[in-house]
């Protein structure tokens, strides 16, 4: 179900009268938005369809979102059809009325095991051999495969090739548009994780070239003990800072780790132990309640009040964990800041969560915690502000100017609507009818404009946003 | 001199007021930059001068309804004004029942004059006292005190009448050097840290017995695996130097040591009854067998204090099934350069609920920027907190000695969020030497308060001493940072 124009004008009203406003339990349809700092600017329901990735790139004076799905079937209004959840591709151009414009179907399953999570777009006169009029599209096929397609015209998506099947898993890719390099996290049959990385050349996005596997020392096939936990994703921070960043963990067993790109990519590539650790230069383990599933590099921070001390230029990696029981039947997940200018001996300098008073968030329903952030280090942001999808809290934007002290400016949790549907780990212990209806912001991004996506876990939809008042001063807009 | 009240009033008129106070003289141009004093919910209660001595820490405790300071030097000498003699620097006693005037009661020299060499050479710095009801050996109605004496030795003194101290023992000498002591009172288990020449680095711990005070007997050596005699050299003897152990007794049984020199600060966390009981002989397998955990803190910080916050109740967290009560570590770095020639040094919070995890989670600072401080002279960041773990502040309030920027009291009930809620910067006095740079080859001295020590006693009042010769002062919480405080029973 699409939501109309005056339906998401009254939202937005609602906001705008409401904003601050608390609800004291549970939400209800209806019920209003709440926000400090932020505000609604455009809604698409994404088919009613459970939302993990978005993405948003201009294409030829158009702004395209790719929003990768959880698995599901819902139908699609353009067809008719019932559809597996896949990619849906919405023009954004227009923030205040965005336009579904293509769903592309994937694979059969519910939740992580179907759908096609994960997406990630590079322009053709970026990758070093692409159609420089073309726009490509790396995603995921449930499970089982990881995919391209060329997006150049986003209504009418054409699949160019499987890059690789017959997987077990697959989760959070990292692809450098400048390089091509890919970082396809995968499940081969053989590792001893359910997820490991793949690593291709997609410089050439017809011809992907493998390039090795690779995983911490203890996941590779053969290897005895304890396997250290499955990684969730990483963020490669390019040839210029040669270093790639490995998260690993959920709500628990959380492993940064920190790999030297260049001998990553060209150190030798079988599989031992021995050149599993080569290029790794800090393996960096978090008590056992801590997951890392997101490691964000903050690096090159000039720190303000340092200025007349030694060492006022540092790095950071920006850790959030994920929340996945609901009702708080877990350790808080939140986000933890490391100090790695000394990257051999990270330190954990600096913590936040939002505070679970402030909004009785553990009684809402479904997961309460964080999940994610913003990935894009678009100058507008980067440095300045990173916002953090934090399930039924919505998006919370961070200033962390000074890592050693983040501080919230801006948030924004949306109203639920007739599509959210109740936490399935709730259904699955207590039955539907007793399970509480809640927002489950599960991830968040920007684009190059400034504005602010998150897409609902819940089945909610994707709801654009941007900073007002003192949070947007934060950001540079020149 | 001591000061009487007046004096002491008119000390702080002096400086409150326009010319600031004079410093006496070094070489070097010098700039005088004395400040007035500075506080949030803090003030000045009482002030001692410690006949302008270079003071490291101190320890109160209540002898027979009496409260008695005892304060450890640093070298150097000064007029004793009881005697009229000139006395290497060693160990104030001072009468602090009433807190608005303190008594000098006595000074307990060292054997050495020589100055302070890399500031602790010489003195009798560390200092802990215990009575003897509480020593399974000691004799009741005595107390006994524990010095460092130089960079040679650790004594044992019955300070029974605090001023008569006489000597009782020598618990251990021929060191090449001495540092932070934590003595156990309830057992008498005392861990020294000592320079012992075979090992292969400069500071080390030793245990002893103390439970009997007159006969002490050594139990052990103890220190980070390659630091054991006959282990390989390292470039510099004082790479991970140990700073010291905070114990948490048979109870805990755990130790928390600190480790470094100018950085590369390591965080052991020890099994206590382990250390105690586990063989003894220093070999690196023996060395290991009581470590639970050891925890980098980075090239640029030692670990110089630690204090624990264990069993702590997260409010944020009460909600969640997991993890709402979780044991932490404040850890405290030592800047050591003047005038912020160093990387910026702050309190770290390390979450050990899973002990062999360490894992650092918070941050407190100072804002250099609300004080100028790396302008003011002398170091700018922490150096100690209290050890007295009283319950009117334990789990509360912490107060962390920041060299010139005073003390910091800071509101520990959330360890994932510090927060300071008082300070209070002495003013500088007559009696402070000035701290130096080199700028362009010549020497640039200003004159600061550098609090290098802070303690509390049981009564919650709050001693700060100073290393550049200002003396004591007695300050107590006011405003809303004492209604954080348990003054209740």
């Amino acid at each position: 179900m699409k939501l109309r124009k005056a339906w998401i004008s009254a939202v937005a009203l609602a906001c705008a009268v409401t904003a601050s406003a608390v609800l004291a339990q549970g939400s209800k349809p209806g019920q209003g938005a709440e926000a400090k700092n932020m505000n609604l600017v455009g809604y698409n329901d994404l088919q009613a369809r459970s939302a993990y990735q978005p993405v948003i790139v201009e294409q030829k004076g158009r702004w395209i979102a790719y929003i990768g799905h959880h698995g599901g079937v819902r139908v699609n209004p353009a067809t008719g059809q019932k559809e597996n959840n896949g990619t849906s591709i919405v023009d954004v151009t227009n923030p205040k009325q965005p336009k579904y414009l293509f769903h592309i179907p994937g694979d059969l399953g519910e939740g992580e095991s179907g759908g096609a999570q994960m997406v990630r777009i590079c322009a053709g006169k970026d990758l070093p051999k692409g159609d420089p009029n073309k726009f490509y599209m790396l995603r995921v096929l449930g499970d089982t495969a990881h995919e391209m397609w060329d997006v150049t015209a986003p209504e009418r998506p054409q699949l160019i090739t499987t890059i690789v099947r017959g997987l077990k898993s697959t989760h959070k890719n990292w692809w450098e548009c400048d390089t091509g390099i890919a970082y396809l996290v995968s499940g081969p049959p053989d590792w001893r994780v359910r997820r490991m990385t793949k690593i291709y050349d997609l410089s050439d996005p017809a011809k992907p070239v493998f390039i090795r596997d690779y995983g911490l020392d203890g996941q590779q096939p053969g290897a005895a003990g304890q396997a250290p936990f499955e990684l969730h994703g990483p963020i490669s921070a390019g040839p210029r800072k040669n270093r790639v960043y490995f998260g690993h963990g959920n709500n628990k067993f959380g492993i940064l780790q920190i790999v030297d790109r260049e001998k990553l990519l060209n150190g030798p590539k079988e599989v031992t132990r021995e050149n599993l650790l080569y290029p790794q230069v800090r393996r960096f383990d978090f008590p056992t309640n801590i997951g890392a599933h997101t490691v964000l590099p903050l690096l090159d921070m000039e720190i303000e009040d340092f200025k007349n001390s030694k060492d006022s230029k540092r790095d950071f990696i920006f850790v959030v964990d994920e929340s996945i029981i609901d009702e708080c039947n877990e350790a808080r997940q939140m986000v933890w800041i490391l100090d790695v200018t000394q990257e051999t001996k990270p330190l954990g300098v600096a913590n936040w969560t939002v505070p679970e008073a402030s909004g009785n968030f553990c009684s809402r329903g479904a997961r309460f915690g964080a999940h994610a952030s913003n990935e894009n280090l678009t100058p507008i942001y980067y440095r300045r502000l990173v916002f953090v999808s934090w399930f039924n809290a919505g998006v919370r934007t961070l200033d962390i100017r000074n890592p050693f002290s983040p501080k919230e400016v801006a948030y924004y949790i949306p109203a639920i609507n007739s599509n959210t549907k109740p936490d399935p780990t709730c259904v699955k212990r207590r039955g539907a009818a007793k399970c509480k209806i809640a927002i489950q912001t599960n991830n968040v991004e920007v684009d190059d404009r400034g504005y602010i996506y998150i897409v609902d876990r819940a089945d909610t939809g994707m709801h654009i946003l941007e900073l007002v008042g003192e949070a947007r001063k934060i950001a540079n807009f020149k | 001199m001591k000061l009487n009240r007046v004096q002491v009033a008119g000390w702080v008129i002096a400086c409150v007021a326009v010319v600031g106070c004079q410093s006496t003289g070094t070489q070097g141009t010098r700039e005088h930059q004395a400040h007035e004093a500075e506080a949030r919910n803090m003030r000045l209660v009482g002030y001692n001068d410690l006949q302008g001595r270079t003071a490291f820490e101190t320890v109160i405790v209540e002898q027979n309804g009496r409260w008695i300071a005892y304060v450890g030097h640093f070298g150097g000498q000064a007029v004793n004004s009881l005697t009229g003699q000139n006395e290497a620097n060693g160990t104030s006693i001072v009468d602090v029942t009433d807190p608005r005037r303190p008594q000098y009661l006595h000074h307990i020299p060292t054997q050495s004059a020589a100055p302070m060499v890399g500031g602790e050479g010489s003195g009798a710095q560390m200092v802990k006292v215990c009575a003897g009801k509480d020593l399974p050996k000691g004799e009741r109605g005595k107390f006994y005190l524990l010095r460092a004496a130089g960079s040679q030795a650790h004594e044992m003194w019955d300070v029974t009448t605090p001023e008569k101290p006489t000597r009782i023992a020598t618990v251990v000498d021929k060191l090449k050097s001495t540092h932070e002591q934590w003595w156990e009172c309830d057992t008498g288990i005392a861990y020294v840290v000592s320079g012992v020449p075979d090992w292969q680095v400069r500071r080390m711990t030793q245990i002893f017995d103390l439970s009997d005070p007159a006969n002490p007997l050594f139990i052990r050596n103890f220190g980070l695996v390659g630091q054991q005699p006959g282990a390989a050299k390292p470039p510099n003897p004082r790479f991970r130097d140990g700073h010291g152990a905070f114990s948490t007794g048979p109870q805990g049984n755990r130790l928390y040591f600190g480790y470094g020199n100018l950085g590369d600060g390591t965080l052991q966390i020890v099994d206590r009854q382990k250390l105690l009981t586990g063989p003894r002989e220093p070999t690196a397998e023996n060395l290991l067998y009581p470590q639970v955990a050891l925890l980098p803190i980075g090239r640029w910080q030692a670990v110089h204090a630690v204090y624990p916050l264990l069993g702590m109740e997260v409010a944020e967290f009460a909600r969640n099934t997991r993890g709402r009560v979780r044991d932490f570590i404040l850890v405290m770095p030592e800047a050591i350069e003047n005038e912020c020639r160093e990387e910026r040094q702050m309190l770290f919070v390390v979450d050990v609920t899973n002990e062999s995890e360490p894992f650092g989670v918070a941050n407190f600072q100072v804002p250099e920027q609300s004080g100028n401080f790396c302008s003011r002279g002398a170091r700018f960041g922490p150096h100690s907190t209290q050890t007295n773990l009283t319950p009117i502040y334990h789990k509360r309030i912490v107060f962390v000695a920041w060299f010139n920027a005073g003390v910091r009291a800071v509101d520990v009930r959330d360890p994932f969020n510090l927060k300071e809620v008082g300070f209070y910067i002495p003013s500088t006095t007559g009696k402070t030497v000035p701290s130096c740079v080199k700028l362009d080859g010549k020497e640039l001295c200003k004159t600061a308060i550098v609090t290098n020590a802070v303690e509390v006693d049981d009564r919650g009042y709050v001693y700060m001493v100073d290393r550049n010769n200002t003396g004591m002062h007695i300050v107590e919480l006011t405003g809303a940072a004492r209604e954080l405080a348990n003054f209740s029973k």
